[in-house]
């Protein structure tokens, strides 16, 4: 095994003639090693295995353990930029803003109202929609409320295909995350959303119009239970896996080995893909004389009792900032 | 004085006449000069041509112009301190030596990562992903360089402070008094500087006085100077004018530099001064010396070595791995970067530092001085000692060895605190023979020394005189009130030519009137004075039996290495010396002759008590004792013999030749395990000849060696590939004291020269503290392979992380922070506390380590710690904690691969977990830096385990206990320190890490546990089948 310090002994100790010995090891005494170390390494994946095994038992299948870090849900606006929560655009520049209508069709289109009624329930309004398990029987898979794109009105898209962008009166859609079993609001008060330009922008934020109105979130699509209670069925189209979920062409591999497996545990067929039909509710802002050629920064805030103000330092629990900055000269 | 010896002989520096080069020549060639002999040969000239030599007047002196004109050409005399290092050359060797050099790459490396992608942060053009990593690593690579520089530079500060501390110790050695000098010039004494004397001058000396230069002696009054410190030879020798051999060094007509005058006066004319001295010469030779790395330092290189081959192994492999994954270029390049950086073990310099200075202050409390921090292993791997002989081994200080009287030979008690046998004190004989040893002495103790116990106190006068003062002072009470008893009438003091000294005293009994006449000497000359002999008190004729008896007597005691003396005495009779006779002792008017012999003293200089037992146990350590001195070969073997360096039953060839009754030459000197060689033979053999020695005798004594023989035997041995230590005190051994791979010097006795070039200094003198040092030094090298092995295992899980982020894009279970709290926060006490182990078994019963072969880091060390204790029990312990947190926060495994590119996307705020929730950035994070904490905390339990394991290499921990009050410390100490950065408020803020839920602590347990099984296992092979397969591929 040991070098004896020579220098000169380096080839000799890469490959020793006299004693056949390959980097100070025979044949068999290198077998021997990697032998060892093959059944050590299979036999502590192994046991790895069965330790991660017996936690994924103790797991529960519609709610993870701990909620904690997600009391205050995050918020999230569209259509999203890239990277940064800046929509700038310039009115006489068609691109700049066309690209932001197509964004917001895209993400509106599982809220067509074909779509809903198709999947979802027509739900009484202003009182959560539960659904609870009588006992150790799940009452599964559970349905979810119509959330109507025409509940946005001017900000739907329907009848404005521009979302009010080319004229300077963009909108912007404003979603606060799932969270399971979260009902949020109290005594049948339901959460809304507030703007605000942020202190020294106050006087150019101008008028702003909430659909639906008084920018709120109506308390039928609360609770949510999570993705594999509201799983309704699994769809042929590949288009959808891209549903929400913004995925890396490397990845799509992987993440269609994914659906196919969670397909395969509801019985369907592994060609078809998983569906949620749970339809988060959306709050849309639309700015009606927002000064232009100006940054204007926004602050959308949730305003609902029970819900803790988040940490100052995630800017997204409970609420979102972003800049808006329309270019007419 | 000087009896009893004739075997002056100092053959090793010899004379050459042609080189006389007083002005030192610079370069190589200069330093093979200073290794051959001294050229000094005005101890051959006349006083006359000396005086014309350095135009000087015998009378006058030199006068000042003169003299000043010599100072200025020959410079101040004084020796050339040895070129000191300046502090910040020091310091900077501190900071940039050894292991630090593996941190500052790392560190350079951190910078440069940082540095590419901070140049690149700004290219419109790069990818999303990458904007993600940079960020990720960007702040990871500061972070580590940042932490990695304070890391080398708090270190080096510290193992500079401490350093400086011993250095501050050694500065209070030298002796900050100015030397005085008494010199004559333009006819007129004077006392100036020794620094001012030059060349030529005339200059004064007298008992207790230092000899300021080299001088040749032109006049003399029972001078004796003590050269021990130079030649190794325990009796003062006297000085006279004449010339009385070749060799300088053995002459008695010059009295050396920095050498003490003991007693008497003389009066020479200086003839070298300063660098051109002996000493000096010794001195330059010393400084001038280049000394090799210690062991170590080696091992520590090796180690590096191995650490960069894994690291760079690694971060290639990941290199190309992900070069193959698709990644860019340059972020290939930071991974490379960041895996050769993330493995440095950045806690273990300073781990490694903390445990040598413990061990060096845990040496200091039994004194021993360690000057030179890495020489505190070196200690433990020393296969050689070579050991000076006079105040090393022994107790530099004459004393009474035997008696012989009544026709038999009587042990005296050398030890030093008279523990040792007595003898029968009732003989009338003894009595006598007290009285003369009393009376004709002239050493007397000096004044204010009452409360000290008789052997420690100072005594004015010869060495064999005190010796056989504190004798008789220890045996028959004071001296003083004897010698008043007996008032002294008369005196011849010792000449060499008498070769007795006698005197004359009146009796105890005042009414007897008769004088008494007490004579020592050498034992024939006293023999010659005697007719009777003194027999259980009866005075006999000394006839043929007595005096065959005598010589038996005097050949054994001589053959001891003793210094034997002989005492007579006879009662004058009363008519022909009545009351009040003038005894002349110019024209001896009265008996010497018909004297009444009364017995022998014999005297050595004993060896110390502690010494013997040392040497055997440095003998069953594996470690070959040597005595390398510059004193006679009969007394060195003698008191070899008496320490064991020479072990019972043990023969040189001369003794085999002495009992087969066969000419040396007929001896095959294979037969002999012992060998006392003298320093003339030395002279005449060859390299292979002088290897051949050292190879195959076991038990080996050098005798009338030279500093420059003694230098030569240290390289000798160390070419034979041994790790030598040399321990000595005096400036002759000091050349081999620097060359050796530790020199130890004596705080005491040593003299400065031999304190600067040591590396430790024993500062009770005691040779026994070797023994301890060995022990000591064997011991840390033991239990830094532990801290190492320790310390190694929590290096690679630190990795793992980072590559499986690499390869299946998942979250960062392991950051940079987290690491950092391992290796320089909860890591370093358990690491450190493992030097306080104790010892698996008895090292003092193995052999020393083979430097070539016993390593402190080997691959069995790596591929233990590496491939199997982190694998079990570290990575999978802190993944599945990770595994744990994420999945009960609702991000399964299935979900998490691959998922890292969203996870990291600061703008990514609803990300969706396997229950379909979605998460802000700044939630996941959290979590992330909870799973970070986990894996922390797994670690922390992990090295529970670890620690535990680590404590031994062979033994159970069943067997070895948990005696170790520091590890138990250090185990609580890391578990509070991993429960405060967890839970204390404000951490999630400082350094990102949150609370746990306390069944997350548990996750590692069932690895914890498994580790801790498997290494017992693992040890239980071990001890079962001693040399098996499991010992040979795990024992590190």
């Amino acid at each position: 095994m040991s070098k004896d310090g020579e220098k000169s002994g380096w080839k000799e100790y890469i490959w020793n003639p006299r004693t056949r010995e390959f980097m100070g090891r025979t044949a068999s005494s290198w077998g021997l090693i990697l032998l060892f170390y093959v059944v050590f390494y299979i036999f502590l994946a192994g046991l790895f295995a069965l330790t991660m095994y017996v936690m994924l038992q103790t797991l529960d299948d519609y709610k993870p353990t701990w909620q904690d870090r997600l009391a205050t849900p995050g918020m999230v606006i569209r259509p999203k930029s890239d990277e940064t929560y800046e929509i700038v655009y310039d009115t006489r520049n068609t691109e700049t803003w066309d690209l932001y209508a197509q964004a917001l069709d895209k993400f509106l289109t599982p809220y067509n109202n074909s779509l809903q009624t198709e999947k979802n329930k027509e739900c009484t309004p202003d009182e959560y929609f539960l659904q609870e398990d009588t006992g150790d029987v799940k009452n599964n898979p559970k349905r979810s409320c119509q959330f109507n794109r025409t509940i946005l009105e001017a900000c739907s898209g329907i009848n404005d295909r521009y979302y009010g962008y080319q004229i300077g009166q963009p909108c912007i859609i404003i979603k606060l995350n799932r969270v399971i079993g979260m009902l949020p609001g109290k005594d049948g008060q339901a959460p809304f959303v507030t703007c605000a330009a942020k202190r020294e922008d106050t006087d150019k934020i101008g008028e702003m119009v909430y659909f639906p109105p008084n920018g709120i979130f109506n308390l039928m699509y609360y609770p949510y239970y999570g993705k594999k209670a509201q799983v309704r069925f699994c769809i042929k189209s590949i288009a959808n896996i891209v549903y929400n979920n913004r995925v890396a062409n490397t990845h799509i591999a992987i993440q269609f080995v994914k659906y196919r497996t969670q397909c395969r545990l509801l019985k369907m067929s592994w060609a078809m893909f998983l569906q949620v039909n749970y339809s988060q509710p959306l709050v849309a802002v639309k700015f009606l004389n927002i000064t232009t050629n100006e940054d204007v920064n926004i602050e959308c805030r949730i305003n609902a009792t029970n819900i803790p103000i988040g940490s100052e330092r995630d800017k997204f629990a409970g609420r979102v900032s972003f800049k808006l900055r329309i270019n007419t000269k | 004085m000087g009896y009893g010896r004739s075997d002056s002989y100092r053959v090793a520096t010899t004379q050459d006449k042609d080189d006389r080069s007083p002005k030192k020549k610079k370069g190589a060639k200069d330093m093979d000069d200073l290794k051959k002999e001294v050229p000094i040969t005005e101890h051959k000239m006349s006083i006359e041509e000396v005086c014309r030599k350095y135009q000087t007047d015998i009378v006058q002196g030199l006068t000042n112009a003169k003299a000043a004109e010599y100072l200025i050409r020959d410079g101040p005399n004084a020796l050339t301190p040895p070129p000191t290092t300046p502090e910040w050359v020091k310091f900077c060797r501190q900071l940039f030596g050894g292991f630090s050099v593996l941190l500052w790459t790392g560190a350079i490396l951190c910078f440069l990562a940082y540095a590419i992608q901070a140049a690149t942060e700004d290219d419109p053009s790069r990818s999303a992903r990458s904007h993600m990593f940079d960020r990720l690593s960007l702040c990871l690579q500061l972070y580590l360089g940042i932490v990695l520089t304070a890391v080398v530079v708090i270190t080096g500060c510290f193992s500079y402070f401490q350093e400086a501390k011993s250095s501050k110790i050694m500065e209070s050695f030298k002796n900050m008094v100015p030397q005085q000098a008494l010199v004559i010039r333009e006819g007129e004494k004077v006392q100036i500087n020794a620094e001012e004397v030059v060349g030529g001058d005339l200059v004064e000396v007298k008992g207790g006085d230092r000899i300021p230069a080299d001088i040749r002696v032109v006049s003399a009054h029972g001078c004796k100077v003590d050269n021990s410190s130079l030649t190794g030879e325990s009796e003062p020798q006297s000085r006279s004018p004449d010339c009385t051999h070749d060799n300088p060094l053995e002459t008695r007509n010059i009295a050396f530099f920095s050498t003490n005058c003991v007693e008497g006066t003389a009066r020479g004319i200086v003839i070298c001064t300063g660098d051109n001295t002996v000493m000096g010469r010794i001195a330059t030779l010393t400084s001038g010396l280049e000394t090799g790395k210690t062991p170590i330092a080696k091992e520590i290189e090796h180690f590096i070595h191995i650490i960069t081959g894994v690291a760079v192994f690694l971060g290639l492999t990941f290199f190309i791995l992900a070069i193959v994954l698709g990644y860019s270029w340059l972020e290939a390049v930071i991974f490379l970067i960041g895996i050769i950086v993330a493995n440095v073990p950045e806690g273990l310099l300073a781990t490694v530092t903390v445990c040598l200075t413990l061990t060096a202050k845990r040496m200091a409390k039994k004194n021993c001085l360690v000057k030179n921090l890495e020489a505190v292993e070196t200690l433990g791997s020393t296969s050689t000692i070579c050991s000076d002989k006079t105040g090393t081994l022994t107790q530099n200080r004459m004393t009474v060895a035997h008696m012989w009287f009544d026709n038999q030979i009587h042990e005296a008690d050398t030890t030093e605190d008279q523990s040792g046998a007595s003898f029968d004190k009732s003989s009338i004989t003894w009595i006598s023979l007290a009285r003369v040893a009393a009376l004709c002495n002239r050493a007397q103790f000096k004044a204010g020394q009452d409360q000290l116990p008789i052997l420690k106190r100072d005594v004015a006068g010869d060495a064999s005189e005190s010796a056989l003062l504190k004798c008789i002072e220890l045996s028959c009470g004071s001296v003083r009130a004897m010698r008043d008893r007996n008032k002294k009438v008369a005196e011849i003091p010792f000449n060499s030519t008498n070769k007795y000294q006698l005197s004359v005293h009146e009796t105890e009994d005042l009414n007897d009137n008769r004088y008494l006449l007490v004579m020592k000497g050498a034992p024939e000359r006293v023999l010659e004075c005697c007719s009777t002999i003194l027999v259980q008190g009866k005075e006999q004729p000394l006839d043929e039996e007595l005096k065959e008896a005598f010589q038996n007597a005097y050949m054994e005691l001589g053959g001891l290495g003793e210094r034997v003396l002989g005492f007579c005495h006879v009662l004058l009779p009363e008519d022909q010396y009545p009351k009040g006779f003038a005894f002349d002792t110019d024209d001896v008017n009265f008996q010497t002759k018909d004297l009444c012999f009364v017995g022998l003293m014999s005297m050595i200089d004993p060896p110390r008590a502690a010494v013997p037992d040392a040497v055997g146990k440095c003998r069953s350590a594996g470690i070959k004792v040597i005595m390398v001195t510059g004193d006679h070969p009969i007394t060195a073997k003698a008191i070899a013999k008496g320490v064991g360096i020479i072990s019972e039953g043990n023969e040189t060839v001369e003794d085999i030749a002495a009992r087969l009754n066969i000419p040396v030459s007929q001896v095959n000197p294979r037969d002999a395990k012992a060998c006392v060689c003298h320093g003339t033979d030395l002279k005449d053999l060859s390299q292979d000849q002088m290897d051949d020695i050292l190879r195959n005798h076991t038990e080996i004594v050098f005798a009338r060696t030279s500093p420059q023989q003694k230098l030569i035997i240290v390289e000798g041995c160390q070419r034979l590939g041994a790790i030598v230590a040399v321990t000595g005190d005096g400036v002759n051994d000091s050349p081999a004291l620097k060359k050796a791979d530790i020199g130890v010097a004596m705080g005491i006795s040593g003299s400065d020269v031999s304190k600067q070039a040591a590396d430790m200094i024993l500062l009770d003198d005691n040779f026994a503290s070797i023994v301890t040092g060995v022990e000591e030094g064997r011991l840390i090298f033991d239990n830094l392979k532990k801290s190492i092995a320790y310390t190694l295992t929590s290096n690679i899980p630190e990795i793992t992380p980072f590559l499986l982020f690499i390869i299946v894009n998942i979250p960062l279970p392991l950051g940079t922070i987290t690491i950092l709290c391992i290796d320089l926060g909860t890591d370093m006490v358990p690491a450190i506390s493992l030097a306080y182990e104790a010892a698996e078994s008895d090292i003092m019963k193995r052999q020393p380590r083979n430097p070539f072969r016993d390593k402190l880091v080997n691959e069995r060390l790596i591929s233990i710690a590496y491939g199997q204790i982190v694998t079990a029990g570290f990575a999978l312990g802190g993944f599945f904690a990770y595994f744990v947190i994420l999945a009960e926060n609702g991000f399964l495994p299935t979900t998490l691969v691959g998922i890292r590119l969203n996870w990291d996307d600061r703008s990514c705020n609803d990300l969706e977990d396997t229950y379909g929730q979605q998460w802000t950035y700044e939630q996941r994070k959290i979590v992330e830096f909870t799973c970070h904490t986990a894996f922390f905390v797994s670690i922390v339990v992990v090295q529970w385990a670890d620690v535990i394991i680590c404590k031994t290499r062979r033994n159970s921990v069943f067997q070895q206990g948990m005696r170790n009050k520091i590890l138990i410390f250090g185990l609580f100490e890391e578990t509070a320190l991993a429960a405060f950065l967890s839970y204390c408020p404000g951490m999630d803020v400082a350094l990102r890490m949150y609370p746990l839920k306390p069944s997350w602590w548990f996750c590692a347990f069932p690895y914890s546990f498994l580790i801790f099984v498997y290494d017992e296992v693992r040890k239980l092979l071990i001890r079962r089948n001693p040399g098996g397969w499991v010992e040979r591929e795990t024992y590190y």
